[in-house]
């Protein structure tokens, strides 16, 4: 990895195409989701109600909240419904070979 | 212009009708395909003011949506338990879910504590429990009360008491129906012939390839009534094969058309406007060249056969190959024709192969002048696949066009063509001084029947 601030959390064998998983980077619980469009990076804590969002489901490109059933577009973090309406904070993902790396935006 | 009207309904277009087609076909027609049925319903006017008086469509909120089945979502959309769908029909909102691998149940979507929508919007979800995000009121995905903060100030919530209002919901096709009545009857005596014409083509063996909905600028009625009749082929389609169509009416819930596709007759436009297709007519090379958007592998009808045979051929091949199906059995008319049922009020099967929609109206909330347009393309599965899980619907709004669509391809300009005369219909109804719409005795009588079925249920004490 070129960049040094970039951590590599799983392999891509870990994770195919529709799942999700979480992973921590220091204290902080990442969400990673592979879609049709590709691995994006989002966090796991829900912004209504703070349940991990990878207990719940991932469906096309929106995770789903298992508590309310709030949708986050995984790509961006959007809220798409409510009770969310506070976006995810959306990570930068490298994927090379087999190595699925976050660079955390916010940090 | 005037005509002997002594036996209305009884006359038809000149030239094959698709009895004659289907005799013609090279392989076995299924049998529900031979039928035919249709009595003369009448010849009045229907009022324009059923597209338009709001005081018409509340009541249809109440006596017919309320009461009606309709098809909420597929079952594909609820593969997992915890899977919900949720289903907006005006005011009204349902809450489609498993709640066992081998079972589905509906629930209104409101909490029982303070009435508040408990899943927000419409569409596929996901919770393993459905919590009211006001006061966190949690039930289990089979309706049950299962968590009450402050459980002390109700003493008066019994057990039982305040469980998810539960919804009709059964099954059929691969799609799960809802009816809002609590006393409605069972769907199979709803469904008059459908579930043994389609044992013929099980569309629960299919999946959803794409989903697109549109808002029409057009009360709901009028909307779906651009869709029954293949009388506008000529004008809104610039196309020669519609006056053939053949029109069936099963009882009150069930129609069809059947329309086929890559013949033609001259004889039937001899009162259309102009020489266009008569003088000369179409030859078989030329009725080929407008089956080309189907993407066939012939540009030239080989001697002696006709634009029908060898599209139908090449279609067997192109389309069986690109699903992994064998279709080297399926008749002419499966492969090409254009073959509609429609389920009262609001719903459209196809059992074609390159022609596989499903179409649902539906009143755009409560604003009579508009509607929305469910657009789905049902494509067989091979022999022991599982369904995939269903694309998002694509979502078009009411100034948008079906070409802006990825995936509908030759088709976008075809439902731009369809939903393109709407605006000025609903328009046209508010200004018009006859008060009434004129209906063909034959090409438009299904729309007459979804009239005639509707008042049924706008009788206070129908059902």
């Amino acid at each position: 990895m070129s960049d040094e601030n970039y951590c590599r959390v799983a392999s891509l064998a870990e994770l195919p195409q529709g799942k999700s998983m979480s992973v921590e980077i220091g204290e902080r619980e990442i969400l990673l989701c592979h879609t049709s469009e590709g691995v994006f990076a989002v966090d796991n804590l829900c912004t209504h109600g703070a349940a991990r969002l990878c207990e719940g489901k991932l469906k096309g490109q929106r995770i789903l909240c298992p508590l309310h059933g709030a949708a986050f577009d995984v790509r961006d973090g959007a809220a798409l419904s409510r009770p969310a309406v506070r976006p995810l904070a959306s990570h930068r993902v490298s994927v090379e070979g087999d190595d699925i790396s976050v660079l955390l935006v916010d940090e | 212009m005037t005509l002997e009207n002594s036996e209305p309904g009884t006359a038809r277009a000149p030239g094959p009708a698709v009895a004659d087609t289907l005799s013609a076909d090279s392989r076995g027609v299924p049998p529900p395909l031979r039928e035919q049925r249709y009595e003369f319903l009448g010849d009045e006017d229907i009022p324009c003011s059923r597209y338009t008086s709001q005081a018409f469509a509340d009541l249809e909120t109440e006596r017919l949506w309320g009461r009606c089945w309709q098809w909420a979502c597929r079952e594909e959309h609820l593969q997992d338990v915890g899977d919900n769908y949720v289903y907006n029909i005006g005011p009204y909102s349902v809450i489609v879910v498993r709640s066992a691998p081998d079972k589905i149940q509906a629930f209104i979507n409101s909490c029982t504590h303070r009435g508040t929508r408990i899943l927000g919007g419409e569409g596929a979800g996901y919770t393993p429990q459905l919590t009211c995000p006001f006061h966190g009121w949690s039930w289990n995905v089979a309706g049950e009360l299962e968590a009450l903060p402050a459980r002390w100030d109700f003493p008066h919530v019994g057990a039982g008491t305040h469980n998810l209002q539960a919804v009709k919901c059964e099954t059929w096709g691969g799609f799960v129906f809802i009816n809002l009545d609590p006393d409605a009857r069972p769907l199979a005596q709803y469904l008059d012939v459908l579930p043994e014409h389609f044992s013929h083509f099980p569309l629960e063996r299919r999946r959803v390839r794409l989903h697109v909905q549109k808002v029409l600028p057009a009360n709901w009625k009028a909307s779906q009534e651009a869709f029954m009749e293949a009388y506008h082929n000529f004008e809104t389609h610039n196309a020669p094969n519609g006056a053939n169509t053949q029109y069936d009416i099963f009882g009150k819930f069930v129609s069809r058309f059947i329309h086929n596709i890559g013949n033609y007759s001259v004889e039937s436009l001899q009162d259309y406007p102009g020489d266009k297709w008569r003088n000369p007519p179409l030859t078989e090379n030329e009725l080929l060249q407008m089956l080309s958007v189907f993407g066939l592998d012939h540009e030239e009808v080989p001697p002696g056969e006709t634009a029908r045979s060898v599209a139908a051929e090449d279609l067997r091949r192109c389309i069986g190959e690109a699903l992994g199906i064998d279709l080297s059995e399926v008749s002419d008319s499966l492969m090409l024709d254009s073959i509609e049922y429609h389920l009262f009020p609001n719903m459209f099967f196809f059992p074609g192969i390159t022609v596989p929609m499903v179409y649902r109206f539906r009143p755009n909330g409560d604003d009579v002048d508009s509607s929305l347009f469910d657009f789905l393309i049902l494509e067989p599965l091979p022999e022991g696949a599982e369904h995939p899980e269903p694309p998002e619907p694509i979502y078009l709004d009411v100034e948008q066009s079906y070409t802006e669509a990825e995936g509908l391809e030759w088709l976008g300009p075809v439902y731009d063509e369809d939903t393109g005369n709407l605006a000025l219909q609903q328009q046209g109804f508010k200004t018009s001084r006859k008060r009434g719409i004129t209906l063909g005795n034959y090409q438009e009588s299904r729309i007459r029947r979804v009239h005639m079925t509707l008042d049924e249920f706008m009788a206070e004490n129908s059902e």
